[in-house]
């Protein structure tokens, strides 16, 4: 009888093996419903809501959250996995699928009657030796771009299917290269990811620069000018109410006028600011000018800049003020005061494309843009969704191979080498612990048989001909998923990135380990308002 | 500057909010006329909708706007709309090996939901160059979905069926409008401030940006804002950080902030209760911190944990737990007090109202309404005030009784509707006038002279508009049998038997009002915040912030906006009127 129930008889209670088997279920359940996506050759889950929207996704972290996990165990394990995700932007499903599978293997030695304290301390040591081989494992080498290529495309064509994740891949490691100096961290906020909805179409573009969701508003300004000048800026060019206009201030209709009118030329003076810079930098017009201008321009501004052969922009948004001094290079400016030729940036070509009611105006040609859009057309929404999820994770996987300046091989060859090596390691470790140490090699061998399965090959035979292979010929072997024999990945192009690897190591045995540790579960009756 | 369209960008959010706003679009639907020949009306309806084009090139006219609910409150609405949607498309045309399908079953459409696919089907099949019913393409297609609705003129009686807002919307949405939030955590509620607050960052509010980017990149001359919020959950917390963003980036517009509350929420506990109290709280003080004018809006009795009954209206039967029933009443009184700014010729733009009213950092206000204003058919505007001369006609729709002292610092009256009846009494010259009232030469005279004998010395500033809020289906039936067809008192009621006629118009007076009212009401906020220790009693409540020092502060905050309102000057204080500045 548990303490609490004397104080509280409604509360319900589980206690060890009950306990241990609660928790299993709802980990083997996670993971029986994210085993299918694994993979290039995974499943393609669509789900369509009672409204007829629809979601399409193969990623983890996706499915995941559309999920509504009530089992709080199960929803934990959903949220270490997001958070992997989070921080490194892949391995989702690799995740849960381990979790499951330790916690499978850890239950086969708890019905013996051995304490999951010990397995913990098994696991433990195993994740250490893990992380040992992981360092020796690693493929250090210079980051060019074949490499990085290989890298985004181990990720995007889990996602997308081969034709398009080619393609992709091409535009997401050109589009990091871009923006990537060296000896600093990537800023992957500087690759806008701009969706255009289009019949056919289904294909990624790399602009080299910048391409806004929107146009100039005036019948009279060119849709296209080459070799122009761009002026970034934060300076009203409306009429706005101010605090003239307040009440306090005025005695008389007539006075208000006045000020209203002086607020008028207050603007006009402004614009006038422009047009005489443009005046300067371009005396013949030979080139062009553009206005970018993150607060309002109103008609009779828009008009008096038209006059005056100006292409102007209004309200661009705040994010994408810094991508185009990036882009275009110049200096945004916040008043019209101390405009100087210096604040300009220069972009090749500029040009407007209407669809439908939207209009787009891209920024192209700029000289050293170290900001640039992937630019994504999909024939409905929940395509461009997708493919945007796949361009982020893809982005994500160049940017880790970058930063970890290291790559592991991919296709379940990292895990049957790490396998190999902690069966070997377990007599190193102290009594029944390395009951621990097997159970953790034997779960991570999860990840090549659910590969072959996903593929339609009879996963045992599969991993047996992968373990031969591996100790024969001493190289890291993986799954050819179009044939089901082994292959040497790193020639392949398969490659993961080590953050990943090393993220999982850890994050799964920490929560297995406490799953694990968990032999009493109540719930009693306080409703909170948040779980 | 009358001519011109200053535009206005609703945004509505939380659920409460959404019922509130369907009803107000689905009013604002209603008064469109789609007759080239008619003159046009006096609200300007490009200030609140925009005209767009989809993919297909068909023309469309959708609202300005943006709302934000949680995930499930949308049901048979699908969150892109079906404007926009080129036909159903479920090929996965990105992957090549197998897909698993998992669908849910399609939730049951009510009638009215039913009857409005088959009128969009037929519309269709009429014209093949109009798919839409918004569609203004020509202005051949007369015949609307609106006729087709009023000439069936059928009661759906939809009071048991509506479960959320889209099972009573008409309109049709713009693919940007919506937008589904997510509060992490398991619940998928939005309980608590704090929750509301830090939603507001990264997607989401990447994608709010967008949006916002989006309506109001277009506008020549944009106004300003109209923010609904629900007062009573963690909207409100949403509310406040939205209304700072917009406070922030689109400095001088105005941004009229309406906070909502139902008059019941279902299956509520007293932890609930409380929350709400604090919602409400933080709410109000920081949502008026950041708006030109912040002004609740509920039919509660009160805002506090134990409210008084709710307003009751003399010719409204409606049940005050039903949302579908509240939400029509208050979208009503929205129509009137929104519809300054939204007028063709002479408008007043926002600013200039929340000038008027919110003086002195005095930024909440309460609204007054009389849903409908009781006015006999056949009769002038003189024998209808003087009917109502010893008490004011209209009702609390702020949870704040006026205090009935004549004292007020501002107030803005609206009347809306009397179309069809006389402004000015119609007595031959020489005879004497029944009251002062009836000797008045102009509609804005007799009501100012009307109001003035409640609030002698109060700076007010009135908007008389001819055109009545049209109801049409599916807007709820609440009307007492006193009422006639175009929502005038009848002389007598219709004999028994007969049905009572359904109520197409409804005339309807509201008054904004910032007076020495909202002391007490304000101080009384802040007692019951402040009356328990809420780390012990509400611990949870600030899990996800404020820190208790923000929550001090806050509670600081509401106590000098209070004292604002305390009245040391006998209520004379320098305020501009609109008369004189008419822009």
């Amino acid at each position: 009888m548990s303490a609490i129930k004397a104080l509280n008889p409604k509360a319900e209670v589980a206690r060890a093996q009950a306990a241990l088997a609660v928790n299993i279920s709802a980990a083997r359940g996670l993971q029986d419903v994210l085993r299918s996506n694994l993979g290039p050759k995974g499943t393609m889950k669509m789900l369509v809501s009672g409204s007829g929207e629809i979601k399409l996704t193969k990623d983890g972290n996706v499915l995941l959250n559309e999920m509504q996990i009530q089992h709080p165990t199960a929803s934990l394990i959903a949220k270490v996995a997001t958070a992997q995700d989070d921080i490194t932007g892949d391995g989702t499903t690799s995740n849960v699928l381990i979790i499951g599978e330790l916690l499978k293997q850890a239950d086969l030695y708890v019905s013996e009657g051995l304490h999951p304290r010990i397995i913990a301390e098994g696991f433990e040591a195993a994740k250490e030796k893990a992380l040992a081989v992981l360092e020796d494992m690693k493929v250090t080498r210079e980051m060019d771009r074949e490499t990085l290529i290989n890298v985004a495309r181990t990720s995007l064509r889990t996602k997308v299917h081969a034709e398009l994740a080619d393609l992709l891949t091409e535009a997401v490691v050109d589009a990091v290269l871009a923006i990537a100096k060296p000896n600093e961290p990537i800023d992957l906020y500087m690759v806008e990811i701009m969706e255009m909805k289009h019949k056919t179409d289904c294909d990624t573009q790399l602009i080299r620069g910048l391409v806004l969701d929107h146009g100039a508003r005036h019948p009279d300004m060119k849709k296209r000018v080459e070799d122009a000048y761009v002026l970034t800026c934060n300076v009203s060019l409306e009429y706005e109410k101010t605090e003239v206009n307040s009440g306090f201030f005025y005695k008389s209709a007539d006075e208000r006028e006045k000020l209203v009118s002086a607020e008028r030329k207050f603007i006009e003076e402004r614009v006038r600011k422009i047009v005489a810079l443009k005046k300067k930098v371009c005396p013949n017009g030979d080139k062009g000018f553009v206005v970018i201008n993150q607060k309002g321009i109103d008609p009779f501004s828009l008009d008096a800049l038209a006059k005056e052969g100006i292409v102007a922009l209004r309200r661009a948004k705040r994010r994408n003020m810094e991508r185009l001094t990036l882009a275009c290079g110049g200096i945004a400016m916040n008043s019209v005061e101390d405009l100087t030729p210096e604040c300009l940036g220069q972009a090749g070509l500029v040009y407007e494309y209407t669809l439908g009611e939207e209009k787009y105006t891209f920024v192209e040609k700029c000289g050293n843009p170290r900001s640039v859009t992937l630019l994504l057309k999909g024939p409905n929404k929940h395509t461009l969704t997708q493919i945007k999820d796949a361009v982020r994770d893809g982005l994500r996987a160049v940017k880790n191979a970058i930063e970890d300046g290291s790559v592991v091989s991919g296709a379940g060859a990292f895990e049957v080498a790490v396998a190999d090596a902690l069966v070997k390691h377990k007599p190193n470790v102290k009594g029944r612990a390395q009951l621990g140490v097997q159970a953790f090699a034997d779960a991570l061998l999860v990840i090549p048989k659910v590969l072959a399965q996903n593929s339609g090959y009879d996963p045992q035979e599969t991993l047996l001909k992968l373990q031969t292979e591996y100790k024969e010929s001493g190289q890291l072997v993986g799954v050819d998923l179009s044939t089901g024999e082994p292959m040497v990945a790193g020639e392949a192009g398969v490659w993961d990135n080590y953050s990943v690897k090393k993220q999982l190591l850890h994050s799964c045995t920490v929560i297995a380990s406490n799953i694990l540790l968990v032999d009493e579960i109540m719930r009693a009756g306080m409703s909170s308002l948040r779980v | 500057m009358s001519s011109l369209c200053r535009e206005v960008v609703t945004l509505q959010l939380g659920h409460y909010s959404n019922f509130v706003g369907t009803h107000w679009w689905n009013l604002q639907d209603a008064s469109l006329s789609y007759d080239p020949e008619s003159p046009p009306c006096e609200v300007q309806s490009d200030v609140v909708f925009r005209e767009g084009q989809t993919l297909g090139g068909h023309v469309t006219y959708t609202p300005r706007l943006i709302a934000m609910d949680l995930k499930g409150s949308l049901r048979t609405l699908r969150q892109q709309g079906s404007l926009y949607e080129s036909g159903k498309d479920t090929s996965a045309v990105t992957w090549e090996g197998s897909v698993m399908m998992h669908e849910e079953s399609p939730p049951v459409k009510n009638s009215f939901l039913e009857d409005l696919d088959k009128l969009d089907g037929e519309i269709l099949a009429e014209a093949d160059f109009s798919p839409q019913p918004q569609c203004l393409a020509g202005s051949v297609n007369v015949d609307t979905v609106n006729n087709h609705l009023a000439r069936i003129q059928k009661s759906y009686r939809l009071e048991g069926s509506v479960k959320v807002w889209s099972d009573f919307l008409r309109i049709h949405l713009h693919p940007r409008t919506i937008s589904v939030v997510h509060p992490d955590g398991v619940s998928n509620r939005l309980e608590a401030f704090g929750q509301g607050d830090s939603l507001l960052q990264g997607s989401v509010l990447e994608e709010l940006e967008d949006k916002l980017h989006f309506f109001v990149e277009e506008c020549d001359y944009l106004q300003g804002f109209q923010v609904l919020c629900d007062l009573a959950d963690g909207f409100a917390g949403l509310g406040s950080k939205v209304t700072e963003m917009l406070h922030d980036s689109y400095s001088g517009r105005g941004i009229l902030t309406f906070g909502l509350a139902p008059v019941s929420h279902p299956d509520s506990t007293p932890v609930k209760d409380l929350y709400h109290l604090l919602n409400c709280t933080l709410g109000t003080v920081h949502m008026a911190n950041h708006s030109s004018f912040f002004c609740p809006l509920t039919l509660r009795g009160g805002l506090g944990r134990r409210p008084s009954s709710p307003s009751a209206f003399p010719h409204l039967c409606y049940d005050p737990s039903l949302w579908y029933h509240s939400s029509s009443v208050l979208a009503l009184a929205l129509d009137a007090i929104t519809v300054a700014y939204r007028l063709r010729n002479n408008s007043i733009p926002m600013w200039q109202m929340a000038d008027t009213l919110a003086v002195s950092g005095r930024k909440v206000v309460t609204a007054y309404g009389a849903v409908p204003f009781p006015m006999m058919h056949g009769t002038s505007l003189p024998d209808a005030l003087s009917a109502c001369a010893d008490a004011l006609p209209w009702r609390p729709l702020s949870a704040c009784p006026e205090a009935g002292d004549g004292r007020c610092y501002g107030q803005w009256a609206t009347l809306k509707g009397f179309e069809g009846q006389k402004l000015i009494s119609s007595l031959a010259s020489g005879t004497k006038a029944p009251t002062p009232l009836h000797s008045l030469h102009s509609g804005e005279d007799i009501l100012a002279s009307y109001i003035r004998s409640f609030y002698p010395s109060a700076p007010l500033a009135l908007q008389l508009v001819s055109a009545p809020s049209k109801l049409t289906p599916p807007f709820p039936q609440i009307f007492s049998q006193s009422l006639d067809a175009q929502g005038f008192l009848q002389s007598q009621p219709p004999p028994p038997g007969f049905p009572p006629p359904v109520v197409s118009s409804l005339p309807v007076m509201t008054s904004l009002q910032s007076g020495p009212a909202l002391d007490p009401w304000l101080s009384e906020l802040h007692r019951g915040a402040s009356a328990f220790d809420i780390r012990r009693v509400a611990p949870s409540f600030l899990s996800q912030g404020p820190e208790v020092a923000d929550y001090q502060e806050a509670l600081e905050q509401l106590r000098l906006l209070a004292w604002c309102y305390r009245d040391d000057s006998c209520g004379v204080m320098r305020s501009s009127s609109e008369e004189d500045d008419d822009d």
